[in-house]
């Protein structure tokens, strides 16, 4: 697969699509802490409230999705290592802890925080990438 | 896959920075080529085949043609 864009123009149509997206996500979660109390507040409006905070991840995703797309080759090669890094760390641990929720090791956890794990796994990732070296 | 690609950079006077701005591709990409850890693909190598003037065979070595002609 041949680069679109380019590393330039893709990295600038990712920041420009990543930051904006963060911004959402930081107002969506401050309005609904301020403005939703979920223990009395209807069910539609949880939901809306979760809605609303998940599309900006969504936009987020998209992101990493395009600019993975639009780069140049050798930097799409090593997103996609990354990737494939995090998928199989994130696996792992949620195979961990589902054996150990099983045999009633430790209690349970939320479903939320597995993505967290991804993109803390993409970040160790792509750690020796953000030091320079080449693989 | 050996090249000729730093030595024609270096004429050139240029960085790796520089040349990757040229490329549009990121300066790990030219490392990466430079030490033969990544063997670029066809576009990129007609890229570089183009800014330099030259052809690609007289840049990017197949090595395994030159160990075939060898053991001939």
């Amino acid at each position: 697969m041949a680069q679109t864009r380019g590393f330039r123009t893709a990295n600038r149509r990712y920041r420009f699509l990543f930051w904006p997206m963060m911004g959402i996500y930081v107002a969506v979660i401050l309005a609904a802490k301020f403005f939703i109390d979920e223990e009395s507040a209807p069910t539609w409006l949880n939901a809306a409230g979760a809605i609303a905070a998940t599309l900006p991840i969504l936009g987020t995703l998209y992101a990493i999705r395009r600019q993975t797309d639009e780069t140049d080759e050798y930097t799409r090669m090593r997103y996609l290592k990354a990737l494939r890094d995090a998928g199989l760390i994130t696996c792992g641990v949620t195979f961990l802890f589902g054996f150990l929720q099983i045999f009633d090791v430790v209690g349970s956890l939320d479903v939320f925080w597995f993505g967290p794990i991804f993109f803390f796994a993409f970040g160790l990732a792509r750690l020796p990438e953000c030091l320079g070296r080449t693989v | 896959m050996k090249n000729t690609l730093r030595i024609l950079r270096t004429e050139k006077g240029w960085s790796q920075a520089e040349l990757a701005d040229r490329l549009d591709v990121s300066r790990q990409s030219v490392n990466a080529i430079e030490t033969g850890k990544y063997d670029p693909s066809l576009p990129l190598a007609f890229a570089i085949a183009r800014l330099f003037g030259r052809s690609i065979e007289e840049i990017f070595d197949d090595e395994a043609e030159t160990a075939a002609e060898a053991a001939e």
